[in-house]
């Protein structure tokens, strides 16, 4: 979203509550209900979404008016970041508006950076508008390496970026790949995501993504917000997006956020899952067909085992056989295996691996 | 009379009163005080009453020399004409309040002449009356012989009142007293006898020389109780036995019943003779033994009665107590119940009046209970009493009070019935009677209601302001936010404004 058209929803939002004051009505606005009840699978695109139940936040409520008076400061506060062309944190948001609410009164507009955090999801759904678009800058997390040029506006100054010729460390997923970012050219096959960096610093020095012209990213574990929106905009282009994970509960759920989204963040909705996305492995049907990793896997921990049996839960992962079968073997085995274990006999099997996987078309939805 | 017969006498009575000194209220050394002020202001609230004078009662307490106390009272009442006043001052058992089926203040029996006695006993003076009597002046000391259970008046002065003089005086010495400021002493008596006789004006001067005046609430005098015969549903084989050897006149047993007790007719007396085919119902009265009387009780509880008449019961009022509470403790808030006369035991009618204060004036900080029969304040024994029981047991926390021992609670409890179920002679607590506990806890909780709803009330409109304060802080951070985020700064003072008659009218 520019910056322009996140301006105007600021300043609409600002004067329909001007309005309700002035005809005399505490000033409210409306913002989906985030709870767990309210959460819903989309099925004809495939991604979890909030449903349509709404929560209206008033001033003129004790238990709100603080919250609320903080929320019209976020957003006022975000408004002049968008005039000033300037970004920052949500903690330097914090400490932008951490001043006392008068002399005579003992008490701070804010005391704690946890108090933004909710109420800056409130304004990003009630806004229909992402946190990026508001200058609030996110952690960077995940690395690319490829044939992608893109050119990035920052700081007043445009960088264009060769994502194929970035050595061994690779291009670093900025928090916001939508505004300042564009692509000149992208010129792969399909895209890999792989967990672990080890595994994508294995799978760079074997060239495997020249050779095999694709995008490599990690996401480094859960993928980040800025990196869920570079796969997507990379799937928009029609590019294939194969993940690689451990063989655990977690490792799953990793493919599982980046492919529908998560339910803590269903808010999010479209724009961050990529429902198109495959899982090429590790699976526990691995075990049976590279006798090797037999011997390498590792006993699972209480809590993969936990999560195995609520992600069985889940329906839309539990409509899938595959996954099922999948998930009551690490159930039953206690077992997992990591995706490391695969340099277990020689280290570049990994992209033997892979090949033969995504050729193969050995991959689950 | 024989001399072995008058040793008798005296060694009796003297006797009597020691070996009954705790059944007479006269135990421990501040409730033997409370006692005698007790006995004389009861005497004279009847009395007024009964010559229809709004009572106006002064009360002296004084210490005297060797932990002697003085005690005086004064009335405005009729007097006593000189030839009653022995009877009514120096005469053993000599009241007319005897068998009497009616309403009465928690009266001892022995009454004044209990008090000069005990006076005479621990100090060996007689008692000073002053007697203003339709315009004659009666000044005498007053003693017992014991020997005769007879008066001993000396000093005898006869005049004419001063202009417009009437009512009785007395003055007495007492030993094995003592007076003390506590919730069981003579002051606390007389604020509660002041609460439960709005009609009366009390007046007291403690030892120290305070004085402390409790006036009169209502210009009207109570309604006079009266007499009633005792319904067979509230009898015992006792109590019928007694009747019958007492009553004289008659040749039958059935006529005796018709005639003294309450619906009995003709046609019950052949129910009750079809009851017990063994008993001659024709039999004369005094010839009726316990088995035979036990036996008709037993049919007296088969038998479908007519409900006994209420009327006997004539608690103080609603408005009475209310105007009292008011008047005497000036509180926040008064509520006080009217309720119905229930019946107990079958035959005897009861009302259970409640008046429950928060805050005004009050001997200490925290909750106080009042427990009274008959309009007397019931001082002692509160242990044993089934309202003081009743009020333990009641769930505070449903009435928003946290604990009644720290509230500005005054919970004000009169017990009215011709016949007070108390629990032993001292006559200072009620039995646990189911239906008399259910009562009391009905109106007990019917008054904390509606003091619950006053406290509620209360708290919303103290939570309203502080919501009021907590909205109210953000208004001006607000205002400026608002403004400018709408791109309209200008109308930020505007904002501010009304959305500061916003919330004041919200929480007002």
């Amino acid at each position: 979203m520019s910056d322009k058209a996140a301006l105007e929803k600021l300043e609409k939002l600002g004067k329909s509550m001007v309005a309700q004051v002035e005809k005399e009505k505490s000033p409210t606005f409306e913002t989906p209900l985030r709870s767990r009840g309210n959460i819903d699978f989309d099925e004809s695109y495939g991604f979890l979404r909030l449903g349509a139940k709404k929560e209206e936040r008033t001033f003129l409520n004790v238990s709100q008016a603080r919250t609320f008076m903080q929320t019209v400061a976020v957003a006022n506060k975000t408004k002049k970041f968008l005039q000033e062309g300037l970004h920052t944190s949500i903690r330097g948001l914090f400490y932008q508006l951490k001043f006392s609410l008068g002399e005579d009164l003992d008490e701070d507009l804010f005391s704690e950076q946890s108090e933004s955090n909710a109420l800056i999801e409130d304004l990003e759904v009630s806004l229909g508008i992402k946190r990026e678009d508001l200058h609030l800058t996110t952690d960077r997390k995940g690395v690319v390496a490829g044939n992608m040029v893109v050119t990035d506006s920052f700081g007043g100054e445009e960088t264009k970026i060769n994502c194929a010729k970035q050595g061994r460390s690779g291009w670093m997923v900025p928090s916001d790949v939508d505004n300042g970012m564009d692509f000149v050219d992208v010129n792969a096959k399909y895209v890999l995501v792989v967990e672990k960096d080890a595994l994508w610093q294995r799978l760079n020095e074997d060239q495997f993504w020249k050779k095999d012209n694709c995008i490599l990213i990690t996401p480094k574990g859960q993928a980040s917000r800025g990196c869920r929106r570079l796969i997507r905009k990379l799937a928009d282009k029609g590019l294939p997006v194969y993940v690689f994970t451990d063989c655990d509960a977690w490792g799953w759920y990793i493919y599982w956020t980046i492919k529908t989204g998560s339910m803590n963040l269903a808010y999010l909705g479209r724009d961050f899952s990529i429902p198109e996305a495959k899982f090429i492995g590790v699976t526990m049907g691995d075990i049976d067909e590279y006798d090797f990793l037999k011997k390498l896997t590792i006993k699972a921990k209480d809590i993969d085992v936990k999560r195995a049996q609520e992600m069985m839960e889940y329906p839309w992962i539990s409509r899938h056989k595959e996954w099922v079968k999948e998930l009551k073997k690490v159930l039953k085995s206690k077992k997992k295996i990591e995706q490391d274990a695969l340099q277990g006999q020689k280290l570049t099997f990994v992209g033997e691996y892979i090949r033969e996987k995504i050729g193969g078309e050995k991959w689950l939805p | 009379m024989s001399d072995a017969f008058s040793k008798f006498k005296e060694y009796s009575v003297a006797e009597f009163f020691t070996k009954n000194r705790q059944m007479l209220g006269f135990s421990g050394k501040v409730r033997s005080l409370t006692t005698i002020v007790h006995e004389y202001i009861t005497n004279s609230l009847d009395a007024c009453e009964e010559a229809g004078i709004m009572p106006e009662i002064e009360v002296w307490v004084e210490n005297a020399p060797e932990e002697k106390v003085r005690v005086k009272v004064r009335d405005n009442g009729p007097g006593i004409p000189k030839s009653h006043i022995g009877r009514a001052l120096g005469v053993m058992l000599a009241g007319s309040k005897f068998n009497r089926y009616m309403q009465q203040r928690g009266q001892q029996g022995i009454g004044a002449t209990g008090c000069t006695m005990f006076s005479l006993i621990t100090t060996g003076q007689h008692v000073k009356v002053v007697s203003d009597y339709g315009g004659k002046r009666v000044k005498a000391d007053i003693g017992i012989d014991f020997k005769s259970n007879k008066a001993v008046l000396t000093e005898v002065v006869e005049g004419d009142s001063p202009e417009g003089g009437r009512g009785l005086y007395v003055d007495a010495l007492f030993g094995d007293v003592k007076y003390e400021k506590s919730s069981k002493g003579v002051h606390e008596y007389l604020r509660r006898t002041a609460l439960a006789n709005p009609h009366a004006t009390i007046i007291f001067n403690d030892p120290e020389g305070a004085r402390f005046e409790f006036p009169r609430s209502v210009e009207q005098l109570p309604p006079r109780p009266f007499e009633v015969k005792p319904h067979p549903l509230g009898l015992g084989a006792h109590d019928l036995l007694e009747m019958s050897k007492r009553a004289g006149g008659y040749s039958r047993l059935s006529a005796f019943m018709q005639n003294e007790l309450a619906r009995v007719s003709l046609n019950k007396v052949k129910e009750l003779q079809e009851l017990v085919p063994d008993v001659d119902l024709g039999m004369k009265p005094d010839r009726l033994n316990w088995e035979q009387a036990e036996r008709i009780v037993r049919a007296f509880q088969k038998v479908k009665w007519i409900a006994p008449a209420t009327n006997s019961v004539i608690p103080i009022g609603k408005g009475q107590v209310e105007k009292s509470l008011n008047n005497i403790l000036g509180p926040e808030f008064v509520y006080v119940t009217e309720r119905p006369p229930k019946i107990y035991r079958g035959g005897i009618p009861f009302t259970v009046e409640v008046g429950i204060a928060y805050g005004g004036q009050k001997p200490s900080p925290g909750g106080e209970l009042m427990r009274f029969a008959n309009r007397a304040p019931l001082l002692f024994d509160a242990g044993g009493c089934a309202i003081t029981a009743t009020v333990k047991n009641i769930d505070w926390k449903r009435y928003n009070i946290r604990n009644f021992d720290d509230e500005p609670l005054t919970l004000f409890i009169n017990f009215s019935s011709v016949h007070v179920p108390y629990t032993s002679a001292g006559k200072q607590s009620i039995s646990d009677e189911e239906e008399v506990v259910d009562e009391i806890r009905n109106a007990v909780q019917e008054s904390l209601r509606n003091v619950g709803r006053h406290l509620s009330g209360k708290r919303r409109e103290k939570e309203k302001g502080q919501k009021r304060k907590v909205i109210m802080r953000y208004v001006g951070q607000l205002s400026s936010d608002l403004a400018d985020l709408a791109d309209e700064g200008e109308k930020e003072g505007k904002l501010k404004e009304t959305l500061t008659s916003i919330i004041e009218r919200r929480f007002e």
